[in-house]
């Protein structure tokens, strides 16, 4: 499982993923815990246009910038939609995500060479990660965990109890806000990689098995971010060593989220099995930040 | 001075009244009963001294200043059944929740902080729970827990929404015991509760709510049958030596 890492796309390849697998993991908890899913995976759809556009007006480069956009627009649209107490959020969700979508599928089939694109903006292209995006990548990364780690205590209020966190005067309206352009940016970081619809998978299935494992916070961050980590590399080498050796070709990104699916079904089974490990869940330290 | 004063206060949402020209003022180590029937307004006046809902009229004034200015010296208690019992937090990390105020956003907490959380969570009588998942405790001890997180962050107002609401009666006398207790340490309470009879067993005063005020004074002068069936409208109502009963 290491050979395939001595060719230095390949090593780009994974170090892309290994930072990413770790901060989707990390951020995907506080998706989980804040019920956010389907805002994330509509957010992963509306920056669809982004990348299109982004990789039609300046190419790879575009990409990174156009979803930004997106992203950003989505989560301004979407504060102004909820506005209307007739209009629920997932409602508004659901509108955004499908005219978004709908308006990427409109802008690439203009385009010749449709079908190939379409697969690459969907599915990422993570075997042609240049040294720039990895830098780019890093730097999200920082500033994701960085901000997550000043905030945690005001997060963990507003998360636990929002109205009580109110209460104690927390500004939880910027909180939320704060959340979703730190969710924005994951998925914005990840989708050159990964592709618009396989980063719902990066955030949610880690934490959602990590979860299943323990019902300690502070265990259950760094098993997520392990476990997006671990599934980076697996789901490469896999990919790699079945296109060389057994003539299949798999796509990488997908073999990534598949090997992601695969640790939650051993999670379910484990948790299920190894009584050690629903101790584990059912006590908690008192200790904790 | 004293700990909270209502000056005409009215709240509105949108242009609907939620709640007109309440007047009153609770003193240091007092405990007041707000008291009305739901959708009477008892939740909104608590979310009102706290600055979550705007005032359409009057002054709320919390130890002389502001309630958003008074905030480090005000806790909350919310209803237990109102949080996630999945949510994957210690009894223990709660309870230091109230602390966080005082402890920043970077620094570690201090043994005095990690002193006061358990020695909140002893008032409450779940000492031994700390390490606990929260969503593992019966509803009456979550809402201790949360008492206790209220206990530790030494407030000198406490709030508490409808505490008592389905709470074995264990819990129920280990709230009773907690509050009677900062009372004496010379805190503040306000309780909004639809039972009479615990209003009349933890509170010196009571405040008769529906929509407008019904009565603010003593417990025993304020909770009479004519105040209570002017309160709850059409509802009979019996009082029985100390037993208050309400009948539809």
């Amino acid at each position: 499982m290491i050979e395939p890492f001595t060719l230095p796309f390949m090593q780009r390849a994974l170090i892309e993923l290994l930072i990413l697998g770790a901060l989707a993991g990390t951020v995907g908890v506080l998706v989980l815990l804040r019920r956010m899913a389907f805002m994330t995976d509509a957010l992963t759809h509306t920056v669809f246009p982004g990348v299109v556009l982004g990789f039609d007006l300046a190419g790879q480069d575009g990409i990174f910038w156009g979803a930004l956009v997106a992203a950003a627009l989505t989560a301004v649209l979407l504060t102004a939609l909820t506005r209307h107490r007739a209009v629920s959020s997932d409602t508004a969700l659901a509108v955004l995500l499908t005219t978004f979508f709908a308006l990427g599928v409109v802008i690439v089939s203009r385009r010749s060479g449709y079908t190939a694109d379409l697969t690459a903006f969907l599915f990422g292209r993570i075997l042609t990660v240049a040294p720039a995006q990895l830098a780019q990548t890093g730097w999200v990364a920082a500033l994701v965990i960085g901000t997550l780690a000043v905030l945690r205590r005001p997060l963990l209020a507003a998360t636990f109890d929002p109205e009580g966190a109110r209460a104690a005067g927390y500004r939880v309206d910027v909180l939320d806000l704060v959340v979703n352009l730190l969710v924005a940016l994951v998925v914005v970081a990840s989708v050159r990689a990964v592709g618009t619809i396989l980063v719902i998978a990066l955030l949610i299935v880690p934490a959602a098995a990590a979860r299943i494992l323990s019902a300690r916070l502070a265990l259950i961050i760094p098993v997520a971010a392990a476990l997006g980590a671990l599934a980076g590399w697996a789901g490469l080498a896999i990919s790699y060593d079945a296109s060389l050796h057994h003539g299949l070709r798999l796509a990488s990104g997908g073999t990534v989220v598949l090997t992601l699916v695969a640790f939650y079904a051993v999670a379910l089974v484990t948790a299920k099995t190894v009584p050690a490990l629903r101790s584990l869940r059912r006590r908690a330290p008192v200790r904790a930040s | 001075m004293s700990v909270l004063e209502l000056d005409m206060v009215s709240v509105a949402y949108g242009a609907v009244p939620a709640l007109e020209h309440i007047d009153g003022r609770v003193e240091e180590g007092e405990a007041v009963a707000l008291i009305g029937p739901n959708g009477a307004g008892k939740s909104t006046l608590i979310r009102a001294i706290l600055e979550l809902v705007p005032l359409a009229a009057g002054t709320i004034t919390v130890l002389g200043a502001t309630p958003a200015r008074a905030r480090r010296d005000v806790a909350y208690v919310p209803q237990a059944d109102t949080l996630d019992p999945q949510f994957p937090i210690s009894v223990g990390e709660v309870v230091l929740m109230g602390r966080y105020r005082r402890i920043g956003w970077l620094r570690r907490p201090k043994a005095a902080d990690r002193t006061a959380a358990r020695e909140a969570l002893e008032r409450v009588g779940l000492a031994d729970r700390a390490r606990d998942r929260f969503g593992t405790l019966s509803g009456g001890q979550r809402q201790r827990v949360l008492l206790a997180r209220a206990i530790a962050a030494e407030p000198r107002l406490l709030l508490l929404d409808e505490p008592f609401n389905g709470v074995d009666a264990v819990s129920e006398q280990a709230l009773l015991d907690a509050i009677a207790a900062l009372k004496s340490d010379g805190a503040a309470v306000v309780i909004s509760t639809h039972d009479l009879a615990m209003a009349h067993l933890t509170c010196d005063e009571v405040c008769l709510l529906n929509r407008r005020q019904f009565g603010f004074g003593p417990t025993d002068a304020t909770l009479t049958p004519d105040n209570l069936r002017a309160t709850y409208g059409g509802h009979a109502l019996e009082l029985r030596g100390d037993q208050v009963v309400v009948t539809s």
